[in-house]
């Protein structure tokens, strides 16, 4: 065999080693050194010369960009995971016919469904959701980050928050607290405007804090919150209702456009 | 003047023999071949539009003798490029061959053939094989064209040469192979924006953008979109198909009122006769109207010849206007078929929000006071915790400002604010100007689109009657600025 080859597989399983440890600062190292010894091999991306070997050298390729970004995902690096993401693109899309089905892929496909979703952008979710065949979207993983979004634009975060409870793979957890942080961000924003007043053990249940102390804290960073007799009362935040006045500005500069436009003609 | 004034002989002499037989085609093809000499002597592209435009009512009638007829006619016989494109058409009727080989031999010279004629043969091929659904012939046909068309770098050949490119995408299209050509579309692309060929660029962009789109790559298309160089539409049908492409991008993207405006501008431009377009963007319109929440007229779905076709998006409408979740899920399983093949099956699942949002609407409206648990009957949310939900739910509406209500969570119900009158506020004014700016807009459009004849014949002004002519216009501004002084 292909000595290069050898000595990358050799690599990669100290790396899994490594991994399986949990001792993520030897696997960052190790990573990188493999990340160079890949470019030496022709046959992968953007390249993609035929190579005898080349079967084995892109299915080693694509196993160890998978580790990477799982491992992205423990040490908590959302920037890696996209670099990552995007260097494993090419072999599940432009390879795909050549090399049979990675089993990791669709977990990989869901991650990064939850992560553009987590970080708000929706329109490269969908996009990447037009991607996906309709076998792709039966799947449990995919499945449960279109459930999600789905629960996001609807406004049913109680549904977001339980979900967290069935998640398909453990690697899930780490997006979906941040998930969380953001849901309760967001039914903050909703109570403002939805609500005279709560009061606090309501306010506690609804922005799902285990606890009243937790709740304080949260409010104090909400400085147009109240909290009087138990209650909290929104209605500082709904005070400054726009004054009636007639915007000036706006109106000459459409009426000047017109008299312009109108002397145009002929 | 009277190279005009033969044309204007030809058309109706074309129009009589159009009903005739293929002597007669052959005749046609002729006076098209004569038009477009004439039109590369002369370097004027109009003439070689009108030769496209002719050629394409005749494509009906176009058979195999005619065209090798044709070929003998025009091209060099024994050139390697006549030898190919003769092996593209099938060898029937020796007869009409001979009789039509035998006149054409009393008449016509041997000539030095120009590359203008040389590409559109070509073209004529290209168009008959597609036309008998000899795929693969096309393909290789449009290939070897495309091929020569590298070295030709004249203003008359590009209309030509966007007609080829085009049925060339269509032939690997009709063959499932698009994904191969995207490197040579490009390239395409790149030299045409060399040789500053707007017709070719607009072509080759539209059609690198419906392969992308076929193969659902938006992000792609839209880097491409964004970065190629835009300028005045040159053909009509290029500009509906572009703007068809950017409303597709733009809905996935969940950017609406943008789409919307492309898809219904693609719909109103399309020429009658493109129907399939029209539905298309129809279908695609209606569906981007619903997910911005308001709801299509329903003499939308009754225009005439898609009403099949628009059945689905009709009740797909009525689902969402009544904001019943189940009616909508029955109906989104009925047709899911349509729908997939439509492709639009996963903006259909972006709809389910909006008929949320509509029921909470109606709700709101009718009710002054109504209890959560009402509220969740209502709206069929089908969850273990309804109530929960509906209160999240109608929060969240809430604070989007789809409707005007407050909660109650002790007693838990919702009341809805009295409607305030419209016309006190702003909202008139709003809508007055964007209707207004769209009208000048279109003046200004329209006065931009104004041709006039060329101008050669004129004869240069003098020296002398151009000085008279600055001394009257002086005159006359002086004169209207003492008027403007005077009603001052």
């Amino acid at each position: 065999m292909d000595p290069k080859i050898t000595e990358v597989s050799q690599a990669f399983e100290r790396f899994k080693a490594a991994f399986v440890r949990n001792d993520f600062d030897k696997c960052s190292e190790l990573l990188s050194q493999l990340k160079v010894l890949l470019t030496k091999f022709k046959s992968l991306p953007p390249l993609f010369e035929e190579t005898p070997n080349a079967i084995h050298e892109l299915t080693l390729a694509r196993d160890i960009y998978e580790h990477a970004v799982v491992l992205s995902v423990k040490i908590e690096d959302l920037d890696a995971f996209e670099r990552d993401f995007f260097q494993l693109k090419p072999y599940y899309t432009d390879a795909c016919g050549r090399l049979p089905q990675s089993p990791q892929e669709y977990l990989i496909l869901g991650l990064n469904l939850l992560r553009l979703l987590v970080q708000n952008r929706i329109a490269e979710f969908h996009t990447e959701l037009e991607l996906l065949s309709a076998i792709a979207l039966e799947n449990p993983c995919i499945k449960h980050a279109v459930e999600l979004e789905q629960s996001f634009m609807e406004g049913a975060y109680n549904r977001v928050l339980s979900a967290r409870k069935t998640l398909p793979h453990e690697t899930y957890d780490y997006f979906m607290d941040l998930l969380a942080k953001t849901v309760r961000d967001e039914i903050a924003g909703c109570n403002e405007k939805a609500y005279d007043s709560l009061s606090v053990n309501d306010a506690q249940q609804i922005l799902l804090f285990s606890s009243d102390q937790e709740l304080v804290e949260y409010i104090k960073e909400h400085p147009e919150w109240e909290i009087k007799n138990g209650f909290v009362y929104f209605k500082q935040a709904r005070e400054s209702e726009p004054c009636k006045e007639i915007p000036s500005l706006q109106l000459i500069n459409q009426t000047l456009s017109y008299a312009r436009e109108l002397e145009r003609i002929v | 003047m009277t190279q005009d004034i033969e044309m204007k002989e030809q058309q109706p002499a074309l129009s009589n023999s159009l009903s005739t037989t293929a002597p007669s085609t052959f005749q046609n093809l002729k006076e098209i071949a004569a038009l477009i000499e004439v039109g590369a002597y002369a370097r004027e592209v109009r003439r070689i539009v009108r030769a496209i435009r002719w050629t394409i009512q005749l494509r009906r009638k176009l058979k195999a003798s005619v065209l090798s007829a044709f070929l003998n006619h025009v091209l060099v016989p024994g050139s390697e490029l006549q030898s190919r494109l003769y092996s593209h058409l099938p060898k029937e009727d020796e007869q009409d061959m001979e009789l039509d080989t035998a006149t054409s031999a009393t008449q016509a010279p041997a000539k030095h053939p120009l590359p203008e004629l040389e590409v559109y043969c070509c073209l004529l091929v290209l168009i008959f094989l597609i036309d008998q659904k000899r795929y693969s012939e096309a393909k290789a046909c449009s290939s070897a064209s495309i091929a020569r068309l590298k070295n030709l770098n004249r203003r008359t050949v590009d209309v030509l040469a966007s007609r080829i490119y085009f049925y060339y995408s269509l032939s690997y299209e009709l063959t499932g192979d698009l994904a191969e050509i995207r490197g040579n579309l490009l390239a395409l692309h790149r030299t045409a924006t060399l040789r500053h060929d707007e017709l070719g660029q607009e072509t080759l962009l539209n059609l690198l953008l419906r392969n992308y789109l076929c193969y659902n790559l938006y992000d792609q298309a839209e880097k491409l979109r964004s970065k190629a160089p835009r300028f005045e539409a040159h053909s009509n049908q290029q500009f509906c198909r572009y703007l068809f492409y950017l409303g597709k991008i733009r809905t996935i993207q969940l950017e609406y009122t943008d789409a919307k405006e492309s898809l219904l501008q693609a719909a109103r431009k399309a020429p009658d006769a493109a129907l399939g377009f029209r539905v298309i963007c129809n279908k695609w319109a209606v569906i981007v109207r619903l997910l911005l929440g308001e709801i299509p007229e329903r003499t939308i779905f009754m225009q005439k010849g898609m009403e099949k076709a628009l059945r689905p998006y009709f009740e797909l409408t009525n689902a969402v206007r009544v904001g019943d979740l189940e009616l909508f899920k029955k109906v989104a399983d009925k047709f899911s078929n349509t729908f997939s093949s439509d492709r639009t099956d996963n903006l259909i699942v972006r709809l389910r929000h909006n008929v949320i949002r509509t029921g909470l609407r109606n709700i709101s409206i009718s009710y002054s006071r109504i209890s959560l648990a009402d509220v969740a009957k209502k709206l069929r949310l089908d969850s273990p915790n309804p109530i929960a939900d509906a209160e999240s739910i109608v929060a969240k509406a809430i604070r989007d400002g789809a409707i005007d209500a407050t909660l109650d969570h002790a007693n838990g119900w919702m009341v809805s604010k009295e409607t305030g009158d419209i016309y006190s506020t702003n909202e008139p004014q709003v809508a007055f100007n964007s209707r207004i700016a769209f009208c000048l807009n279109m003046h200004n459009d329209a006065v931009r689109a104004l041709r006039f004849p060329p101008n050669s014949d004129k004869e240069k002004e003098s020296a002398e009657k151009r000085r008279e002519r600055q001394q009257q216009e002086q005159e006359l501004a002086k004169h209207i600025a003492e008027d403007d002084d005077d009603d001052f």
